[in-house]
């Protein structure tokens, strides 16, 4: 096969896959009404992407934070001006690596248990019996999966951009003394509620919290049902996932600034 | 669904295939079938591997859609129902899964009772006792508590019965249910299936390749290959049938119209001898 038919196939494939996913997401959103009924389903499945991720996203969190603060340290005091390592470290947070660190750790953690959850269910016929018990698996298996998604993805990165100022706060304050007021007032004179925390981490988070719980249910609910299949779906999942996240943070920043 | 929808029918046959052509990947499947599944008896379909009798049971639930024919139950052309109407016809049609498909996350109480939880607002301590009943009823009613992961496969099956049977169905299909069991276990299950037959009045289809089992609890065979059904009957009559095919399929035979091996090239050359140079 020359090259060209195979790059057409490639990006063809691709296309259907990514119409087959919006279809997917058209089906999810019709079934949330129905999917309502299984709330105790939703709490189970947010008590499995959200609580059971805190432990990596509020780890993380801190060192980045903590990592953050020192390489602005060591930058900023060439020109005399640590005092602003608290500002930066801030909005530096709350603006890109709070809902993009987040959700990149939420797609690692989360995402690919659900894709292979959900693999498994169909390689194991739970699918099927679900059909066959006149229970409909979009709404019991997928609706869920992608609220709790959406649902949990803000409040870690609440958690996160805690984590990280708290992290940058231990390094810049306690470890390499910059005053504790300069610390706290400089930040809080800069950060603005509207711009830095409502468009990054509730707006942000909200989409890649879709759009990480989308790719995941869709990777897990279309694999063949196989063990290769399962694999290679959550592999999917996690590529897809941190493209996705990476691309639409420019297209959102770009539109939120 | 209305009252007079889950009245019984008076019409003997539960289930009717008439004309069903399927085509997958270019095989056919299914050349217009034609078969009839009698009301309240054990039916069970036979045939070499891959001939579709696990695709004829996708058919009869609406899982699978054929390219021509109509299949019937209980008077409803199946490939017409909206999803709606299949999901309320699926109610009433129990399936037991070749691999039992056992919801992993749930215990196996949760799992028999999981249907009553998703379509009836029972209060718990009906739920606890029709379960309670059902997990009785295939002997398990100890193992309440067990996950699936702690179950034998004749246990994980006789559970996925008891969740297949939690509403009285009306019929039930059975894939494959003696495959790995023990002789006790495949015992139990053969008994169980004629038990339940009787007792609550159901209507059975059997899809399995153990002659011996099929005997003792069916009252119909049909035998389907190419596509078709080629002999059908009672398993006493259907064993002397003669044609080509019941002395192949139930004598075991290598030889005959359902060729062993897999359609392939000259064996010789693929080995690299030819020419009778070896």
């Amino acid at each position: 096969m020359s090259a060209q038919p195979m790059r057409n196939n490639i990006v063809l494939r691709s296309l259907a896959q990514i119409g087959a996913c919006g279809l997917f997401l058209l089906q999810i959103l019709a079934a949330i009404p129905r999917s309502m009924r299984h709330s105790r389903e939703t709490v189970r499945q947010l008590w499995f992407v959200g609580a059971m991720s805190l432990t990596i996203i509020m780890v993380c969190g801190l060192f980045v934070g903590m990592v953050l603060a020192l390489q602005l340290y060591y930058v900023l005091s060439i020109f005399g001006g640590t005092a602003a390592s608290g500002t930066v470290v801030a909005l530096a947070i709350y603006r890109e690596l709070g809902p993009v660190v987040t959700a990149l750790l939420f797609a690692g953690r989360a995402g690919t248990s659900v894709t292979a959850e959900i693999g498994l269910m169909r390689a194991t016929d739970q699918i099927a019996a679900m059909e066959m018990m006149a229970v409909d698996p979009i709404a019991y298996v997928a609706a869920p999966r992608f609220l709790a998604g959406l649902i949990a993805m803000p409040l870690l990165c609440c958690v996160f951009c805690a984590l990280g100022i708290f992290g940058g706060h231990l390094v810049g304050v306690t470890w390499l003394g910059i005053d504790n007021g300069t610390f706290w007032s400089n930040m809080t004179a800069t950060v603005e509620l509207g711009k830095d925390v409502i468009n990054g981490v509730l707006w942000k988070s909200l989409v890649f919290g879709a759009v990480v719980s989308l790719i995941a249910v869709f990777q897990g609910y279309t694999t063949p049902p196989t063990s290769e299949g399962v694999a290679y779906a959550t592999t999917r999942t996690v590529v897809a996932s941190s493209i996705a996240i990476l691309a639409l943070d420019f297209v959102l920043t770009a539109f939120l600034m | 669904m209305t009252d007079s929808e889950r009245a019984p029918s008076l019409d003997p046959v539960l289930v009717r295939i008439r004309g069903l052509t399927t085509v997958l990947n270019g095989k056919t499947i299914f050349d217009a079938l034609d078969l009839d599944i009698p009301r309240g008896k054990v039916t069970a379909i036979m045939g070499p591997s891959g001939t579709g009798k696990t695709t004829l049971l996708k058919h009869i639930t609406g899982q699978m859609r054929g390219d021509a024919g109509e299949v019937r139950v209980d008077g409803r052309n199946v490939p017409m129902l909206s999803r709606e109407k299949l999901f309320e016809l699926r109610e009433r049609i129990g399936y037991l899964f070749q691999n039992s498909a056992l919801l992993t996350d749930f215990d196996v109480f949760e799992n028999v009772a999981f249907p009553l939880r998703q379509h009836t607002e029972l209060p718990e301590e009906l739920i606890r006792n029709i379960v309670l009943t059902k997990l009785q009823a295939v002997g398990l009613r100890g193992a309440a508590g067990l996950m699936p992961n702690e179950l034998s496969g004749g246990m994980a099956r006789r559970v996925a019965l008891a969740r297949a049977i939690v509403f009285d169905p009306m019929l039930i299909l059975y894939d494959e249910p003696f495959v790995g069991l023990d002789p006790i276990a495949l015992n139990q299950v053969l008994k169980l299936i004629r038990t339940l037959n009787e007792t609550l009045g159901l209507t059975s289809v059997l899809v399995a390749h153990e002659l011996e089992a099929i005997k003792q609890v069916a009252d119909h065979i049909y035998l389907i290959a190419n596509g078709k059904v080629v002999a059908h009957g009672d398993p006493k009559t259907i064993a002397q049938d003669g044609s080509p095919w019941t002395r192949q399929f139930f004598g075991g035979e290598a030889d005959g119209p359902v060729p062993f091996q897999y359609p392939a090239g000259d064996y010789a050359e693929s080995l690299g001898f030819s020419g009778g140079k070896a």
